[in-house]
């Protein structure tokens, strides 16, 4: 038997075509329909233009983006021996402004994206969640709405700011600007303890083995008492092999397949679209279903996003959770959970190091259009997972930009008859709801994955 | 931090206020008590949401007088004179009347998360909580099948009396296979014409919705176009920006609300209360460019001191929006704020003709349209003109100024 079901309330949305065998997912595929094209609309463009393009790619992760571009235009700088100096005080901003939207993600997705539907499987009274209009839900609204703010300070506006470019960022907050800015961070703390986990964020961050769960009060309680009476530490189990490509001051890189390795090589990354639409028809393979390509990384599949990220790091609560159900849906959305914790507390020790007598922005010494050819790769760690961005420039144009999104290395179609992560993770499950929920523990996201 | 909606009434109701919309007491008279019959006539209606709007403004902390004062700072804000604020307050306890349909296409959803941006206590969020919001792609609660019956249902109940609100282009090469929704695999064009059909006005929200957007930038390759390229003999109403104000989106369904009507609309369909002028006019930084102070690169010392951004390739010289004076996320800062620049997000073609790397004064730019709205477009290519006759002396002063500059550096 085969079904059709369309998965909603995600940016944009994903149609799920199930294949049935004895009451249980046999085969899978997620079809992503709508496309934009940003690869090509980038080719022949002024390389810093791309600043304003890309962050428009998603309305929830342009600061990833952003930040991604931004860090490869100043990779072909140094590529030519041109090395940039970018101030602490620029790296610490840009850096904060990426966290903030990180954090700002993790709350709605769980109020907005993920609770609804979890408890849809109870048959208790759970409606302080409903969407749009329950309690909890416009609690959630509002404390992402404050907190995106310590971002709007620094970049102007939320969604889609361009205050990061080659040499820094343009703004240059003042001593008020970071106290205001804390104040912001603080509120998000304080809907962490009050709302989330019910107890203060220190006391919960030192939190370092499985048994822990029991200790969890408040909204996350509702969440894994759900989740034991459903099995939702059951359902969802991938390859277990896991990515993060990009390193920062708050995540580290590295990839686990059985072992971890703390070295990431691009050279690994491959981009393949056998099942993948062509703008051009007539070149378009009989297997194409979905505007989304495939990544791999050695030849494989790799998860990507908060779960590998806690691992490849060793935070040892959910590392400790992870050992006990594996990478199962229940431990999917713990450690988005987890990060935002660490986040918040690790975004506001940045914060009190920036320097405001530094400089924000040192102007590069020759303009980007001066090099005649020049090649970038780099990798930020976004919302969802690693991004990445590859860029080529001739003669002062963009001649190529390529963007591989966290949602394609989860998401995107399996090939040679290798399942993808999420294929991989939905097949044997036996109901379509507990399907959905599989889906969106990898957090969704349309348009990020078709571009 | 400043108080955006005491800056709108301060701008709005100077008499130095830029565009001139007073229309004289017989209109505003009669539009007065048009709008009295019309919120009578809303008010023995059934609400659709059974949320009362006083009721939130109280439970969330924000007094009669601050709802009042919100109300006022509306009024300017729609280019009304204040006797009409009792009516705009009244009006939001009816915002449950307007069913609004909210579909997303061709899009990144910036859109749908400014408004989440719109939060409490500030009565714009309020709004939100109270206004009929029949169906939201992403933000409903339900989803797949079920969510496909709530917005028949919807469709089909509110018949002729629903606001639809599109966010995102709509692609239209290969007869629009670049974007399907739903199980029917149906076009984003063809789902367009099928809601917009039985709505009383379109709402085209954001650069994308209105003119194609960044999905429309060249080659464009999968064909974008805005809704009012599709949409015909219907009120369409474009909200542009990237992403659009929020308070933009509350002021359009305000105005219908309170008179049934679209409010009045420039040539390129928007609203004048929120683009009939340009984000120059009312710029923080405007004495700075009245005074020939720029910032000629980022991180000098004109930076550090929020002088004019004009020379690094701000666009708010020929941009026509509000941000100056609403700014984002509840007024807590906009792109000039950060000495950004205005990449005029609000305009045609912004993503080709106004991006980064071309400042103004060398960017071959033309007015907006050449179309029949006179004041606003002529009045932008007057000043405009002006504006680059400007540059010039401007230029040579801050030339001179950069020179001090260094030298006093050199002599420290
Ligand atoms: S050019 Fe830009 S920064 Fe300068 S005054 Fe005008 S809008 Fe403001
Ligand atoms: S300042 Fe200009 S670019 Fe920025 S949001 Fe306003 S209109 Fe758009």
């Amino acid at each position: 038997m085969k079904t059709v079901d369309i998965v909603e309330r995600i940016e944009g949305e994903a149609k799920l075509v199930c294949q049935w065998e004895k009451n249980k997912i046999s085969d899978v595929r997620v079809e992503f329909l709508n496309f934009r094209g940003f690869e090509y609309i980038l080719k022949g463009k002024a390389p810093l233009d791309a600043l304003v393009y890309t962050p428009r790619i998603c309305g929830i992760c342009g600061q990833a983006h952003l930040k991604a571009t931004v860090e490869a235009l100043e990779q072909i700088y140094k590529n030519h021996n041109e090395e940039l100096i970018i101030t602490n005080k620029a790296k610490l901003l840009r850096e904060v402004g990426l966290n903030i939207e990180i954090i700002d993600s993790h709350i709605k997705w769980f109020y907005m994206f993920i609770m609804p539907d979890v408890v849809k499987f109870s048959n208790n009274d759970y409606s302080e969640y409903k969407a749009l209009k329950g309690k909890k839900w416009l609690e959630a609204s509002a404390c992402a709405s404050e907190v995106i703010k310590v971002l709007a300070i620094i970049g102007g506006q939320w969604p889609h700011t361009s205050y990061m470019i080659p040499g820094g960022v343009v703004s240059d907050p003042t001593l008020l600007d970071l106290t205001t800015m804390q104040n912001y961070i603080d509120y998000g703390i304080k809907f962490f303890e009050n709302n989330l986990v019910g107890m203060e964020i220190e006391n919960y961050l030192s939190f370092n083995e499985a048994e822990d769960l029991y200790k969890v009060k408040a909204d996350l309680k509702d969440f894994i008492t759900l989740s034991f009476e459903n099995g939702f530490e059951k359902i969802g189990k991938s390859y277990n092999r896991h990515l993060v490509l990009g390193s920062s001051l708050s995540f580290e890189e590295g990839k686990i397949n059985k072992k971890l390795i703390k070295n990431i090589d691009f050279e690994n990354i491959e981009e393949l679209s056998l099942n993948t639409f062509n703008i051009d028809k007539s070149k378009n393979s009989k297997d194409a279903y979905t505007w989304s390509k495939s990544a791999l990384y050695a030849n494989n599949f790799y998860e990507t996003g908060p779960l590998s990220r806690t691992l490849v790091q060793n935070r040892k609560f959910i590392s400790s959770v992870h050992k006990h159900y594996k990478d199962s849906m229940f431990t999917r959305v713990m450690a988005r959970m987890d990060e935002l914790g660490f986040l918040l507390k690790k975004t506001k020790e940045l914060i009190k190091r920036v320097d405001i007598s530094e400089d924000s922005f040192i102007k590069p010494k020759i303009s980007i259009n001066e090099f005649k050819h020049g090649l970038a790769e780099v990798a930020v760690e976004a919302c969802r997972g690693s991004l990445y961005h590859e860029v080529e420039i001739e003669d002062g144009k963009i001649s190529k930009y390529d963007v591989i999104t966290p949602t394609v290395w989860n998401l995107g179609p399996g090939i040679d008859g290798k399942l993808s992560t999420s294929q991989k993770a939905i097949i044997g499950t036996n109901s379509i709801e507990k399907a959905k929920l599989i889906l969106r523990s990898f957090d969704v996201c349309s348009v990020c994955t078709t571009h | 931090m400043v108080d955006s909606q005491e800056m709108v009434k301060k701008v709005f109701t100077q008499n130095s206020a830029r565009i001139d919309t007073n229309k004289g007491d017989a209109y505003y008279n009669s539009l007065f008590e048009k709008a009295k019959e019309r919120l009578k006539a809303l008010r023995a209606q059934p609400a659709l949401k059974d949320i009362d709007m006083m009721e939130v403004v109280e439970s969330e902390g924000v007094n009669r007088r601050d709802f009042m004062k919100w109300a006022s700072a509306t009024t300017a804000t729609l280019m009304l004179p204040p006797m009409f604020t009792p009516l705009v307050a009244e009006a939001t306890e009816l915002m449950n009347r307007v069913p609004v349909i909210w579909i997303e296409l061709q899009d990144c959803a910036g859109n749908s998360e400014a408004i989440l941006r719109s939060s409490t206590p500030t009565v714009d969020d309020l709004l939100f909580d109270v206004l009929s919001l029949e169906f939201h792609h992403t933000l409903m609660a339900a989803s797949g099948h079920q969510a496909e019956h709530q917005l028949e249902d919807a469709m089909h109940h509110f018949k002729g009396k629903y606001l639809l609100f599109v966010e995102g282009a709509i692609p239209t090469a290969l007869n629009g296979q670049y974007g399907t929704i739903g199980p029917s695999g149906e076009t984003f064009q063809e789902h367009l014409a099928r809601l917009s059909k039985d709505a009383a006005a379109v709402v085209a929200v954001g650069t994308c919705a209105t003119y194609g957007g960044v999905p429309a930038a060249a080659p464009n390759p999968t064909g974008a176009v805005g809704v009012m390229d599709l949409v015909k003999g219907k009120p369409v109403i474009n909200i542009p920006a990237c992403p659009a104000n929020p308070a933009n989106m509350v002021g359009v369904v305000l105005h219908y609300v309170l008179t049934g009507q679209v409010p009045e609309l420039d040539s390129l369909l928007r609203p004048k209360f929120a683009f009939g002028y340009r984000i120059h006019d009312n710029c923080e930084r405007r004495a700075h460019f009245d005074a020939g102070e720029f910032v000629e690169e980022w991180g000098d010392i004109g930076a550090q001191n929020n002088f004019c951004l004009y020379k690094v390739g701000c666009k708010g010289p020929m941009t026509f929006n509000n941000c100056s004076i609403i700014r984002y996320n509840e007024g807590a800062n906009w792109p000039i704020g950060v000495g950004r620049g205005c990449i005029g997000c609000s305009e045609p073609d912004f993503w080709d003709k106004y991006a980064y790397e071309r400042p103004m004064a060398d960017a071959n730019i033309k007015a907006p349209t050449g179309g029949v709205e006179k004041t606003v477009d002529e009045f932008g290519l007057g000043l405009l003109t002006a504006t680059t006759i400007g540059i010039g002396v401007h230029a040579v002063a801050s030339a001179v100024a950069g020179k001090r500059t260094v030298h006093s550096e050199d002599e420290e």
